[in-house]
């Protein structure tokens, strides 16, 4: 008995020393961080922390780009602090909640107008033409950060939704090639063929995406211009855009909403296993469908009329700078170098969306892989043929994005017709955002 | 003999099979971790790894930037290390207050105790956070072990339900030959609840070991991640997850955890037995 | 009277650290966020009292919370139960001390300590997809596959299955209590000529009465609070239809992707009451069944 208890007694010291060894490093640097934190600008000596989210690869150029500026900005520390997309967010609500944001933020769209309107970010109006250089990049692609009349996000890079399909397997259902200026009835009639064919023509619509893409082709909005109410009065487009869904899924065009349930990630879904044609989605995510099934994709358009009034580019990333900073102008400078610096980009290579410096663009041109080109000519096809995002989400978006996603996903389960689906969406829509 | 011997075999069959059945779940994960990324989904179907890879390995170990994976591994490792000291030596006294010494409020301070246990943690998070924030906590491992060296409520009343089993004339006799409380608590009850105590270390060890949310929460630093904040970022909601080195990581990461567990489960059921007590 | 105080002060000097830890990082906490339950919060700005228009709305005007509150009634009385007993039987085949059952131990708790990590989200897709392993067995069986992810309530049993699949933490706590019964009573149990079941209900069940007591009690409150299960299997959505937007899936949308840090805040005052409502029967039902050896066999 005494023998097993020493053992145990025994173990557990070892552990404790072990700790203590490790502990004092760590404790030293705590107190680092604290005491000078940002402070003394004037001595030239600048520590900024900045926060992102990202997995490896991401992670490792970021890193890479962060010690070429600090190379090129002696006196300037970095210290990064990244995570995954679910803990990032996580992460960031408690420090706002106490204060203690990093200076540099990455920021995406859905939370954007929620950190901004409770005067969490910085606003960067002031900065811009001084500490960021805006010459190459366009007034459109700045705003898309405005939330009411500040700049609270500068925009890394841009996306934009397109239908990503294989041409083999287009050409095995008896299509040649989707042409640019096709329309939602050629959609349906290329879907049937597919459906004949017993393929997948596509996987479906992420709701919020796509019924805001076909509200603008309509002259309408998902949300009204101030963020109070919806910014479209007519039920009917809801109901149009849910039964045409429905019926793809009815004529064996797209899988059933508890077939897509079922499928393990990415790599199992039917259009990378070369079992479907293509799918919907944001232009970033290109790269990695090619990469994922080994097979070749192109980019086709949304489908039409208005094409360009429904298209938009939206900003895949910001940076924000925390308005608790101590400095504001440094971490601006920063964000300056990340966006405009060749060098820096030949590191980040588009990989947070395709460049808004059309600098940048040009000199990546020759750099970034096959996949990426195919990307930033599509961005490029697009920003001829798109409208201005306009205002950036309210703050409860996050709310109706989930009651559409649950309607839309009643509606492919056939619990709710869509009639009743776009009432019950008004009415606790209006009252969310009211 | 013979029915014994049959009894036997049956036994080892039934248990022994239902073992594999139940860990099935675990060879796939072991088995996933020598594919090659992009096959462990479409060939979900085949078990065995075709073909069979140890990059996975190499790549998850070397990590994020700086840090390879063996630094998140010695940093859980001292997490660990402090909840566990704090647990045993914190709990196993609260716990010997609680069932063993009669005072004014003890049943109130003890359902206060059990109260804690039910609110759940994302409400207090934010306060808690802001408390620790006052006391320049943040980006250190204080905030995650300093409360465990103030008793965790589980493992007290854990520890509260073994020591009512054992028989109040034990006390009475080391009383008499002139023990006092904590003589009590340190030669009698201690010994004897050896096996709760292996519990609580088991527990301890694999529920910090595991903790994500904490970690998340406090370490801002990526040269103080954990395992399990690192696990994570082998994963992308945007681009290609790398599944591959996420697997083998995992598998990595679950090595320490199992050794703990084989080493003190033989307390758990040990303990007691040898110790030679009759009822 | 001496003897009064200076048992008081041994109480306390014992539970003190405890009582030091509360007051320190608990209670303000635990006050704050009662404060929140009356509140409009959004974590940024500061809250604003609204009296108990969080609760009125919780049982009025929001049928996914009534929802997520009955499927996790149905987790909590199915999951808990069978947990428990599989636990208990499978604790009972290894209380032995071959070296081979050691090892048998550890096997059955390796589920367990694959915990929570985003790992065993994978492997469970794997194991309940199309053409997974649960699928196989049943089409072999003759009965249809199901569409485990993709029907509500298929995903719900999915999620308790998953909870009895890790059983290992109750059955430890299990061993380490059928250990502590002296091996002597069932002897002298065998010489009286009883029978297992005579032994089981007469010996096992009441000496183990305490930590029987102890595992309802935490696995109840456990089961209450289960977050992680549902979050990883579902990729957050507690899909599909809702099917397994457990309680605290649902507290963690409202507080953390609605900012709506009052309701949530309410919620968890409502759960609180439940739990401890359910908590206080367990334990005042355990006068009748739980036996203490300390306490004179009552």
């Amino acid at each position: 008995m005494k023998k097993s208890l020493l053992l145990l007694l025994g173990l557990v010291m070892v552990l404790f020393l072990a700790a203590c060894g490790g502990e004092e490093g760590s404790e030293e640097n705590t107190s680092g961080d604290s005491s000078d934190e940002g402070s003394d600008e004037a001595s030239g000596d600048v520590k900024l922390r900045i926060a992102w989210w990202g997995e490896q690869s991401r992670n490792d150029y970021t890193l890479e780009v962060i010690e070429l500026y600090e190379e090129q900005n002696p006196g300037v520390t970095i210290e990064p602090e990244y995570a995954s997309w679910d803990d990032y967010w996580r992460k960031l609500a408690p420090q706002a909640a106490a204060n203690e944001l990093p200076d540099i933020i990455a920021m995406d769209l859905s939370y954007l107008s929620q950190y901004a309107e409770n005067g969490q970010l910085a606003n960067l109006s002031d900065f811009i033409g001084s500490e960021i250089n805006v010459d190459n990049i366009s007034e459109d692609n700045i705003n898309t950060g405005k939330v009411n009349d500040g700049l609270y996000g500068f925009n890394l890079g841009v996306n934009a939704v397109g239908f990503q399909y294989n041409p083999e397997k287009l050409k095995e259902i008896g299509i040649e090639e989707i042409p640019e200026d096709w329309t939602w009835d050629d959609f349906m009639e290329m879907s049937q063929k597919a459906a004949d064919a017993g393929v997948y023509f596509d996987n479906g619509f992420q709701a919020d995406v796509f019924f805001n893409y076909y509200l603008r082709q309509n002259g309408k909005r998902l949300y009204a211009e101030d963020g109070s109410g919806l910014g479209y009065e007519d039920d009917q487009l809801f109901v149009d855009f849910f039964s045409m869904i429905q019926k793809e899924v009815e004529k064996g065009a797209t899988p059933t909403p508890d077939f897509m349930a079922q499928l393990a990630g990415p790599e199992d879904d039917p259009v990378v296993k070369g079992e479907g044609v293509g799918i919907f989605q944001w232009s970033n995510q290109f790269v990695g469908l090619e990469q994922t099934s080994g097979l070749d994709f192109n980019i086709a358009p949304m489908p039409g009329p208005n094409v360009s009034d429904g298209l938009f580019l939206k900003p895949s990333m910001f940076f924000s700078v925390a308005e608790n900073s101590e400095a504001k102008a440094e971490a601006a400078k920063f964000i300056d170098f990340f966006v405009n610096n060749i060098e820096a980009n030949k590191l980040i290579l588009g990989e947070r969306g395709v460049p808004v410096s059309s600098a940048v663009k040009e000199a990546l041109a020759e750099e970034v892989s096959s996949s990426q080109a195919e990307v930033f000519e599509y961005i490029s096809w697009v920003e001829e043929n798109s409208t201005p995002m306009g205002p950036a989400d309210p703050a409860a978006a996050g709310e109706i994005i989930e009651l559409l996603t649950n309607l839309s996903e009643q509606i492919s389960y056939g619990e709710i017709t869509p009639e009743d689906a776009a009432e019950h969406f008004r009415t606790n829509a209006e009252s969310i955002l009211k | 003999m013979k029915p014994k011997h049959l009894k036997k075999i049956i036994y080892h069959v039934l248990v022994g099979g239902f073992a594999i059945l139940l860990l099935y779940p675990v060879f796939w994960l072991v088995m996933s971790s020598f594919k090659v990324s992009e096959q462990i989904f479409v060939t979900a179907e085949s078990f065995i790894p075709d073909p069979f890879v140890l990059g996975n390995y190499a790549q998850g170990w070397e990590g994020f930037g700086d840090h390879g994976f063996g630094t998140f591994i010695k940093n859980t490792a001292i997490f660990v290390a402090f909840v566990l000291v704090g647990h045993l030596v914190s709990c196993s006294l609260i716990a010997f207050g609680f069932a063993r010494l009669k005072f004014v409020g003890r049943n109130f301070w003890f359902a206060i105790m059990i109260v804690t246990l039910m609110l759940p943690y994302e409400v207090v998070m934010i306060p808690q956070y802001i408390i620790f924030a006052e006391l320049g906590w943040l980006n250190s491992l204080k905030p995650l072990v300093v409360p465990a060296f103030f008793g965790h409520p589980f493992f007290i009343f854990l520890l509260v339900q073994f020591i009512r089993t054992i028989p109040r004339e034990l006390d009475e006799a080391a009383t008499i030959d002139g023990c006092n409380t904590f003589g009590i608590y340190y030669r009698i009850i201690l010994p004897l609840i050896v096996p709760a105590l292996a519990t609580t270390a088991i527990f301890t060890f694999y529920w910090t070991w595991d903790n994500l949310l904490g970690p998340v929460l406090y370490l801002n630093s990526p040269s103080k991640y954990t395992v399990s904040m690192a696990l994570n970022m082998f994963l992308s909601n945007e681009t290609v997850s790398n599944w591959g080195a996420m697997f083998a990581m995992s598998v990595v990461s679950l090595i320490p955890v199992f050794i703990i567990f084989f080493i003190f489960q033989r307390y758990v059921v040990e303990g007691i037995s040898t110790s030679g007590l009759k009822g | 009277m001496q003897t009064n105080i200076k048992q008081n002060l041994w109480g306390y000097l014992f539970i003190g650290p405890f009582i030091i830890g509360f007051l320190a990082f608990t209670i303000i906490p635990i006050i704050a966020s009662l404060y929140f339950s009356f509140t409009s919060y959004d974590l940024f700005s500061a809250p604003q009292w609204i009296g108990f228009d969080n609760f009125k709305e919780m049982f009025t005007n929001d049928p996914r919370y009534l929802h997520s509150l009955k499927i996790t009634f149905i987790y909590v009385f199915a999951g808990v139960p069978l947990r428990l007993a599989f636990a208990l039987i499978v604790a009972m085949l290894l209380n032995t001390a071959s070296r081979a059952v050691g090892l048998y131990r550890t096997l059955y708790y390796l589920p367990s300590l694959i915990g929570g990590s985003v790992a065993v989200a994978i492997m469970w897709r794997n194991i309940f997809g199309d053409e997974g392993i649960v699928n196989l067995a049943l089409l072999s069986m003759g009965i249809d596959p199901v569409r485990w992810f993709g029907d509500p309530t298929a995903a719900l049993w999915m999620l308790i299955f998953l909870s009895v699949w890790q059983f290992g933490s109750s059955m430890l706590i299990f061993l380490a209590g059928l250990k502590s019964i002296p091996q002597s009573y069932y002897e002298a149990a065998s010489v009286d000529g009883a029978s297992f079941f005579q032994k089981f209900f007469h010996i096992t069940i009441p000496m183990l009465s305490p930590v029987i007591l102890f595992n309802a009690i935490m696995q109840t409150i456990a089961a209450f609070m289960t977050f992680v299960p549902a979050f990883i299997i579902s990729k957050g959505t507690g899909g599909p239809l809702d099917g397994t937007l457990l309680y605290s899936l649902y507290l963690f949308k409202q507080g953390f992707e609605f900012f709506s840090m009052g309701y949530a805040s309410a919620m968890a005052w409502i759960m609180l009451i439940i739990i401890a409502i359910l908590t206080s029967i367990i334990f005042l039902t355990s006068k009748f069944w739980v036996h203490y050896e300390s306490e004179g066999g009552r």
